[in-house]
C-alpha cells in the first residue's frame, strides 16, 4: 500500500512537472503578426498590417481608406490599401492563427487515459481502474514543441512572403494602370490627328481637289486609329479593375484616380554586383527550406529516441473485489521491438531527409538563378527606357521639327505632317510602355530579394490578386 | 582664296590656293599660276591686255579666267576641283567646279587665237575636258575614252587647240559625265570675232550665263546626282533668285545674252518690255535673213542661244525662264492642293498636336512667300525676292534686266528700283462699274447646263 502511495506520488510530481513544461505554451497569434510585419516592411515600407478579427472595418481603416482614395492615388499609398483591404490577405494572415495554435495544441500534455472494468466470478464483483499516461509522446514533447515552433517560424514566413507578393503585384498593376491610362491618352491624341486627316481629306474630297481613292486612304488611317483607341480603352479598363481586385475595392470606392503619368526612369540604373549573395541571405524561401532540413533532422533524432519506446505506457490499476482486498499497482507497456525494429520508419526518415536537403539545395540554386535573371531583366529593362529616353524620342522629336520646317517650306504637305504626328506619338506611346515595363521590373527585383519570382508571369501583366496561393 | 584682281596686282600668294592639294609643286612648274575664284558675284569684265583686242563679256554671278601667253599660244589653267557655291545667300552647296566656283571661269579668245588649256584634276576620280562646240582635232574633243584617256585624279593634261570660228560655246566633263555635271562641272567660252563679220554685230553689254539644275534635299548641301528629271534648283549660273544678279543697261544699250543650257530639259527663256532676235546658236551667228523677232526662246537642252535688242525701254524688266516651276525654288512635289479647302476647326485640332502648324495653301501658294516661317537649314523658300511693291514670289531662273538713262558705259552695278514715272503703274479702279450689256434673250437666272462649284473668296461659302 504504503509502496504504491510512494510510486502514485512519484507519478503525481512527474505530472506536475509535465503540466509545468506543457503551460508556458499561450496563444500568441499576435506576436506572429509582428514577425510578418516586421519580415515584410523591408520590401512594403508599410506597417498597416492588421487583423480583421469582425466581420466590418474598424472605422479607422475604413477612414484611412477613404482618406488614401480622396487624393490622386500614390504607388505607396496603393500599397497601403492592398496591405490593409485586400481579402485574400486577410484569409492568408488568418494562416498564422491556425499555425500558432497548432503550436500551442504541439506543446499540450498527451491526454492520460483512464479504464475502468467491472468483472464478475460467481458472485464475486471485481472492479479494475486504470490511469495511463502515454509516455513516448511526454519524452517526445520537447522535440515535437521545436518542431512546431518551427511549422509556426515557416508559415509566418510564408505570409511575409504573401504579404510582399502583394505588395509588389499591387504595385505592378499601379504601374501597369498609370500606363494604360496615359496609354489611352496617346491613342486620343492619333486619332484627333487621324480625324483631323480624315477631316481634311473629306473637305479636299468636297471641294474637288481628292479623289475618291486618296480619301478613302485617309479615313482608313481614322478607321485604323479608332481600332487601336478601343483597345487602349478596354486596357484601361482592364488594368483598373486589376488595381481594383488587389486592393479590395467595391462600389463607390473603385471612383479613384490616379497620377497622370508614371515617375521618370531614374538617371542611372542600380549596379548591385552583390545582389546574389544579398539574396541568399534575405531569401525566406532559402531560409524556409533550411529550417524545413533541420526539422526533418530533429524529426530524425526525435525517432531514433522513440524508436523503442514507441508505445511506452504508464498505467496505475486499482482493482477492487468485493471478495479480496484492493490490489494496487502500476503497469508499464512497452511494446517489444521483435517484428518491427522501427527500422523501416527510420530509413523513411532519413530519405526525407536527405530529400529535403535536395530540395534545400534546388531552391537556393532557383534562387540565385532567379536573383540573376530579374537583375539582368531589370538592367534590361532600363537599358531599353533610357535608349528611348535619350535615343529614340529626341530622334523622333527632332524628325518632326525637321518635318516642320518642310511643312513651312511646302516641301510637304498637311497629311505628311499628320502621319508624322501620328508616328511621333506612337513612338512616344512605346516609351511609355518600356518605362512601365522597368518599373515592373524594377518590383519584380525588389521581390526577388525575398521570394521567388517568374519575370515572365509578372510581365505578361495579368497578375491575379496575391490571394494566398501559398506558392510553395 | 585669291581672287582675279589680285592676280592683277600680281600677289605672289595665288599659289596657296592650290598648296592644299594633292597635286605635286614639282609637276606645276611652269605652268601659268591657276587663279582661284571664291566670290559668287559678277565681276567686272576681263579687259585683255596682252593678244588680240576684244570687247570682253560680263558672265553674270560669273568670271572670266585670265590667261598668259607663251610664244602667241594663249595660256589657260584649269583646277577642277571640289567648290562650295554660294546659290544664294543662307544657301550654299557642296559642288564640284572649276577654279573655286561652278560653274568654271569664263574663257575668252580670239577668232583664230592658239589656245593652251592646262587641266589639273584635283577631283577624287579621273576627269576630262569636251570643249562644245569647237572646231578641233579629234584627239582634243575630250571624250575620255574616246579621243584620250582620262586625266586620273592628282594629273594635269594639256590641251591646245585653234579657236576657229567665233561665237559661244562652252566647257564640261565628258568623263563619268552623268556625276560631274550634276556636281556643277562646267563653264562658258566666247570666241570674239577677229574682224568685223558680217552676222556679228559689236554690241555695248555682252552678257552670257548657263542654265544648270540640281537636286538638292532641303536642309542638305550635296546634290542628288541620281536625279534625272525632278530637279528642286534651278539656276542661272548656279545661281538662284534672289542670289541672280540684274542685267543692266543704259537706255538704247544694244545688249547681247548669251545662254548655254546644260540642264536636263529646255527652257523657254523670256525677256519682258523688250523684243530680242535669236543672232546666233552654238552653230554659229544666225543669217541676217533667217532671224525673227521673239519675246521667248526655247534653249534645248545641250544648245546655247545668243538674243540681241535694244534696251530701249526704262524700268526693271523681269527676265526668266518661262516653265513656271523654274521660278520656284525646292519646294515638295507631293504637296497635295489645298485650294479652296476649309480648314475651319481642323486646324484647332491640328494645333493641339502639332503647335507650330499653319495653314498654307487654302488661298494658293502666295501664303509660303508672305510668312516667312523658319525652314530647314541650308534652304531658301520657294517663292521670294522682294521688289519694291511687295514679293516677288519668284525664285531659281528669274533676274531682272534694269534699263536706266544714266546708267553709265562700263557700270553694272545694280542701280536699284526704278522709280516709275507718275501715271504709269497700274492702280486700283475706284470708279462706278458699268453695267455690261447683254443679249435681251440672255437669262438671268438660267441654270447652267453644269453645276461647277467654286468657292469664291467673297464670303459666300454656304454650299
Amino acid at each position: 500500500m504504503n509502496k504504491t502511495n510512494t510510486a502514485l506520488a512519484r507519478l503525481g510530481s512527474t505530472g506536475v512537472l509535465l503540466l509545468t513544461l506543457a503551460g508556458c505554451a499561450g496563444l500568441a497569434p499576435q506576436s506572429s503578426l509582428e514577425q510578418v510585419q516586421q519580415q515584410s516592411a523591408e520590401l512594403t515600407g508599410q506597417d498597416s498590417l492588421h487583423w480583421a478579427t469582425e466581420q466590418d472595418q474598424p472605422p479607422v481603416v475604413r477612414e484611412r481608406i477613404a482618406e488614401l482614395l480622396a487624393e490622386p492615388l500614390a504607388l505607396e499609398s496603393a500599397v497601403e490599401i492592398a496591405l490593409m483591404n485586400n481579402p485574400g490577405l486577410q484569409a492568408r494572415l488568418f494562416d498564422l492563427g491556425i499555425a500558432d495554435a497548432q503550436r500551442v495544441q504541439a506543446s499540450r500534455l498527451p491526454n492520460p487515459g483512464f479504464s475502468i472494468g467491472r468483472m464478475t466470478r460467481g458472485s464475486e464483483v471485481e472492479w479494475e481502474r486504470g490511469l495511463h499516461l502515454n509516455l513516448g509522446s511526454l519524452i517526445a514533447l520537447p522535440l515535437t514543441r521545436r518542431i512546431a515552433d518551427g511549422q509556426n517560424a515557416q508559415v509566418q514566413r510564408e505570409v511575409s512572403l504573401s504579404v510582399m507578393r502583394l505588395a509588389t503585384d499591387t504595385r505592378i498593376a499601379w504601374y501597369r494602370a498609370v500606363a494604360a491610362q496615359q496609354s489611352l491618352a496617346y491613342s486620343e491624341q492619333v486619332l484627333q490627328a487621324a480625324d483631323a486627316g480624315a477631316e481634311m481629306a473629306h473637305r479636299m474630297a468636297a471641294v474637288g481637289n481628292y479623289s475618291a481613292l486618296q480619301k478613302a486612304r485617309e479615313q482608313s488611317f481614322y478607321a485604323e486609329a479608332a481600332l487601336s483607341h478601343l483597345q487602349a480603352r478596354q486596357e484601361q479598363v482592364a488594368s483598373h479593375e486589376r488595381l481594383v481586385r488587389l486592393l479590395g475595392l467595391w462600389g463607390e470606392q473603385t471612383n479613384f484616380t490616379l497620377p497622370e503619368r508614371l515617375p521618370d526612369v531614374p538617371a542611372e540604373p542600380l549596379d548591385q554586383p552583390d545582389i546574389e549573395q544579398q539574396a541568399m541571405a534575405s531569401r525566406l524561401d532559402v531560409q524556409a527550406a533550411q529550417q524545413g532540413a533541420e526539422r526533418l533532422a530533429t524529426n530524425l533524432k526525435l525517432g531514433k529516441a522513440t524508436r523503442f519506446i514507441n508505445v511506452l505506457e504508464l498505467g496505475i490499476s486499482n482493482n477492487s473485489s468485493n471478495e479480496e482486498p484492493v490490489q494496487r499497482g502500476y503497469e508499464i507497456t512497452v511494446e517489444l521491438p521483435l517484428f518491427d525494429w522501427s527500422g523501416a520508419r527510420m530509413a523513411g526518415n532519413e530519405a526525407r531527409y536527405m530529400q529535403q536537403l535536395q530540395r534545400t539545395a534546388e531552391v537556393a540554386i532557383n534562387a540565385r538563378s532567379q536573383v540573376r535573371e530579374s537583375y539582368q531583366a531589370y538592367r534590361t529593362a532600363w537599358d531599353v527606357a533610357a535608349h528611348y529616353r535619350d535615343e529614340i524620342v529626341p530622334l523622333r522629336k527632332r524628325i518632326s521639327e525637321e518635318n516642320m520646317l518642310l511643312y513651312n517650306g511646302m516641301f510637304i504637305g498637311v497629311f505628311e505632317l499628320l502621319a508624322d504626328a501620328r508616328e511621333q506619338i506612337s513612338t512616344v506611346n512605346r516609351y511609355l510602355q518600356a518605362q512601365s515595363d522597368f518599373w515592373v521590373a524594377q518590383s519584380e527585383l525588389d521581390l526577388v530579394r525575398f521570394g521567388p519570382v517568374t519575370p515572365s508571369e509578372a510581365n505578361s501583366a495579368s497578375t491575379t490578386p496575391a490571394s494566398p496561393a501559398g506558392g510553395h | 582664296m585669291v581672287s582675279r584682281r589680285d592676280f592683277f596686282m600680281g600677289a605672289g600668294a595665288i599659289t596657296a590656293a592650290v598648296a592644299a592639294s594633292s597635286v605635286s609643286r614639282v609637276s606645276l612648274a611652269g605652268l601659268p599660276e591657276p587663279v582661284i575664284q571664291s566670290s559668287p558675284e559678277t565681276m567686272a569684265p576681263l579687259e585683255p591686255n596682252t593678244g588680240r583686242p576684244y570687247k570682253p563679256v560680263v558672265t553674270l554671278n560669273g568670271w572670266t579666267l585670265p590667261w598668259r601667253m607663251n610664244n602667241g599660244v594663249k595660256e589657260f589653267h584649269l583646277v577642277a576641283e571640289p567648290v562650295v557655291r554660294e546659290m544664294a545667300p543662307g544657301f550654299n552647296a557642296h559642288l564640284w567646279g572649276y577654279n573655286g566656283q561652278s560653274p568654271g571661269p569664263t574663257i575668252e579668245v580670239v577668232e583664230g587665237d592658239r589656245v593652251r588649256i592646262f587641266v589639273t584634276n584635283k577631283l577624287p576620280e579621273h576627269t576630262s575636258i569636251h570643249w562644245h562646240g569647237q572646231r578641233l582635232p579629234n584627239g582634243m574633243d575630250g571624250v575620255a575614252g574616246l579621243n584620250q584617256r582620262a586625266i586620273p585624279a592628282g594629273k594635269t593634261y594639256v590641251y591646245e587647240f585653234e579657236a576657229k570660228r567665233p561665237g559661244t560655246f562652252m566647257y564640261h566633263p565628258h568623263a563619268d559625265e552623268m556625276v560631274q555635271m550634276a556636281m556643277g562641272m562646267m563653264g562658258f567660252w566666247v570666241t570674239h570675232p577677229r574682224d568685223a563679220h558680217p552676222n556679228i554685230d559689236e554690241v555695248d553689254r555682252d552678257y552670257c550665263f548657263l542654265l544648270n539644275a540640281y537636286d538638292v534635299e532641303p536642309g542638305s548641301y550635296t546634290p542628288k546626282i541620281m536625279e534625272m528629271l525632278d530637279f528642286n534648283i534651278w539656276t542661272f549660273n548656279s545661281r538662284v533668285f534672289p542670289g541672280i544678279d540684274p542685267l543692266v543697261a543704259r537706255k538704247d544699250d544694244k545688249v547681247r545674252i548669251r545662254v548655254g543650257n546644260l540642264t536636263m530639259t529646255n527652257h523657254p527663256i523670256h525677256l519682258h518690255g523688250h523684243e530680242f532676235e535669236v543672232t546666233g546658236t552654238d552653230g554659229g551667228p544666225v543669217p541676217r535673213g533667217a532671224r525673227w523677232p521673239e519675246v521667248t526662246t526655247d534653249v534645248a537642252v545641250g544648245q546655247m542661244r545668243q538674243i540681241e535688242f535694244i534696251a530701249s525701254d526704262l524700268g526693271d524688266w523681269a527676265f526668266h525662264c518661262h516653265k513656271s516651276h523654274h521660278t520656284m525654288n525646292a519646294m515638295g512635289h507631293d504637296v497635295p492642293t489645298m485650294l479652296g479647302v476649309d480648314h475651319r476647326k481642323v486646324v484647332t485640332q491640328i494645333n493641339s498636336l502639332i503647335p507650330d502648324y499653319m495653314v498654307m495653301g487654302e488661298r494658293g501658294m502666295a501664303d509660303m512667300a508672305e510668312m516667312q516661317m523658319p525652314l530647314p537649314e541650308n534652304t531658301i523658300p520657294m517663292m521670294t525676292g522682294d521688289g519694291p511693291f511687295g514679293s516677288v514670289e519668284m525664285g531659281g531662273m528669274f533676274t531682272m534686266l534694269k534699263v536706266r538713262a544714266d546708267q553709265p558705259a562700263g557700270d553694272y552695278s545694280d542701280p536699284g528700283w526704278y522709280q516709275q514715272p507718275e501715271g504709269t503703274q497700274a492702280f486700283e479702279w475706284t470708279g462706278p462699274l458699268q453695267e455690261p450689256s447683254r443679249f435681251k434673250s440672255e437669262a438671268s437666272t438660267g441654270k447652267p447646263a453644269v453645276e461647277v462649284q467654286v468657292r469664291k473668296p467673297t464670303g459666300h461659302s454656304g454650299h
